[in-house]
């Protein structure tokens, strides 16, 4: 690997400006890589804190003014290198939310014996019991919960692209607003109740209110409206993890492992064919140039489109993740701005998949734009920080099926931390290998979403 | 939300939205409201609407404050006499904790 990655990297040096986007993809994902080891050490300390490792952008940003035409082909070699090389380092920014979810997830298991305990109380999707007598009569049962479990998903998907279709807009924002203020008010009384139990805490209904009230009312406002960024990513790391546990409680064992890898054959298939209901979604927002969903996803940075350049082509006018006020702030380019439903905060503003093609159409225009904009004469200083434009998108289920998929871990294994740590581990090498994968392989014509446990986003729906 | 993208006066609407909201019984609304707009308020070099954000801030940083005096002689009242009141502390609580005090 380290080979490849020394020989590629001596291609590379060796400037080939041929614009194949094979080879300087796979060149540039082994740089990323090499990269992202080195700023594994950095971006693991730093979290979200884009601006700190490369000041690749701003040098590449501005290219020798004298030969355009020259400019443009080294400039899209740079592009794509530019775009994967921020893979690894995003990926890596994604570590760290992910692990505090699971962290939180994990924690929680270990001390509060509420969310291990079973009731006896099941989902009402998951109607047949566990505790029955014979192995074969576990198994049979667990297909069947799991079966119903899945198909629930599956028309609740067929249901979300539908209304989204028939742009029954309003439909789907009160439900992902209800959705939200049941986890922010009711699951996170259920979880203060019994953390107090657990620690034997007395509380009175008044105390309890007041911070019940302050802790759903900002969490909506942080989540639908506008925030501090860090607040929203904290909020949304906080609704994971509940809903993670909620789901390692009511759900019995057999099953819940059932319905985790069937989903994720399931959310690969829904979103890599090209009937797949979740790609007939992204296909439609990205027609119509709309952000989808807020409040599904999480994003590492805000994402700012410094403009839709209209020099680029259609296939990268995906404005998503602009937002009117972003726009105002910095339009030298006169391109007209698609509107984007004013409610859409930037972090929020882009499509419901994770990161990568999405990131690719932006990022292509920033870089154009910017370079455009260094090249006009202006009073307006460049944009220092765009290290911190590209943040990364994750949707929220991936959150509640890592995390889950840990917890179930903790919560069940006999050899506690050992089994939990390797899943830990396996579940970010994986996931980063994924993420990487599709990096690679995807060209900008062709939006493959990585996301693969959006079913997920609709369980939280559903509950 | 990245303040620094932002024009001024839409700053100054927010900062205004946040301490307006936290009249509802929202001191952690006063508190998010001081941490994110400090920087802006009080570091910063000068510019028009910066005044007005200084009051904002302030002012949350009173009603905060407030609040906190407000909860804190609450919860040692109550954490401290709860068990003397009998039947009203236990109506009065949420949880009970186990074991005798």
């Amino acid at each position: 690997m380290a080979n490849n990655a020394e020989d590629i990297e001596n291609n590379m040096d060796q400037q080939q400006t041929n614009t194949a986007p094979e080879p300087p993809q796979e060149a540039s994902v082994a740089r990323a890589r090499s990269r992202g080891g080195s700023g594994a050490g950095g971006g693991g300390g730093g979290g979200g804190d884009a601006g700190g490792n490369s000041s690749g952008p701003e040098q590449n940003g501005q290219p020798p003014a004298a030969r355009p035409p020259l400019v443009v082909e080294t400039e899209e070699d740079e592009d794509e290198e530019q775009t994967l090389k921020y893979g690894a380092k995003h990926v890596i920014m994604l570590f760290v939310p992910v692990t505090l979810c699971m962290v939180v997830v994990v924690a929680t298991i270990k001390s509060v014996s509420f969310y291990t305990q079973k009731d006896g109380q099941r989902l009402i999707y998951t109607p047949f019991p566990e505790d029955t007598d014979t192995v074969a009569e576990r198994a049979l049962n667990s297909i069947l919960n799991a079966t119903i479990m899945i198909t629930v998903i599956i028309v609740m998907t067929l249901v979300l692209v539908l209304l989204y279709k028939y742009r029954c807009y309003k439909v789907i924002q009160g439900w992902l607003f209800l959705s939200s203020l049941l986890l922010l008010f009711f699951f996170s009384y259920i979880y203060l109740k019994e953390v107090f139990k657990t620690y034997n805490v007395a509380m009175d209904y008044f105390t309890l209110a007041i911070i019940i009230w302050n802790f759903g009312v900002v969490g909506m406002m942080c989540i639908h409206w506008k925030g501090p960024l860090r607040l929203q990513q904290a909020y949304l790391i906080m609704i994971s993890a509940l809903m993670a546990l909620v789901f390692i409680k009511y759900l019995p064992e057999w099953t819940a492992w059932l319905i985790l890898a069937v989903i994720s054959v399931y959310d690969l298939l829904a979103v890599l064919c090209p009937k797949g209901p979740l790609r007939i979604l992204v296909e439609t927002a990205q027609e119509r140039n709309e952000p989808i969903f807020p409040a599904l996803i999480y994003s590492s940075t805000m994402v700012w489109l410094v403009n839709m350049a209209d020099t680029d082509g259609p296939k990268r006018n995906s404005t998503e993740a602009a937002s009117p006020q972003q726009e105002t702030q910095q339009a030298p380019i006169a391109s007209p701005t698609p509107s984007s439903p004013s409610q859409d905060d930037g972090g929020f503003t882009s499509n419901w998949i994770s990161n990568q093609e999405h990131q690719l159409g932006p990022i292509q225009s920033t870089e154009e734009t910017r370079r455009e904009i260094q090249q006009m004469p202006s009073a307006r200083p460049p944009p220092e920080d765009d290290d911190e434009e590209r943040g990364v998108k994750l949707g929220l289920g991936d959150f509640i099926f890592y995390s889950m998929l840990v917890g179930k871990a903790s919560a069940t294994a006999s050899g506690d931390w050992n089994t939990t740590l390797a899943c830990f581990v396996a579940i970010l090498i994986v996931s980063c290998l994924f993420w990487c994968h599709v990096r690679v392989f995807e060209s900008p014509q062709k939006p493959i979403s990585s996301q693969y446990a959006t079913p997920l986003y609709v369980n939280r729906l559903i509950v | 939300m990245n303040l620094e993208r932002l024009p001024n006066e839409e700053k100054l609407s927010l900062c205004r939205k946040y301490y307006l909201g936290g009249f509802a019984f929202l001191p952690f609304l006063w508190l998010v409201n001081i941490v994110w707009f400090f920087r802006e308020a009080f570091v910063k070099p000068d510019y028009t609407e910066q005044l007005q954000i200084k009051t904002y801030v302030k002012r949350s940083a009173l009603g905060l404050l407030l609040w906190i005096v407000v909860l804190t002689t609450w919860i040692t009242i109550f954490q401290h006499y709860r068990a003397e009141w009998g039947e009203v502390g236990d109506y009065l609580s949420f949880t009970i904790p186990l074991g005798t005090p």
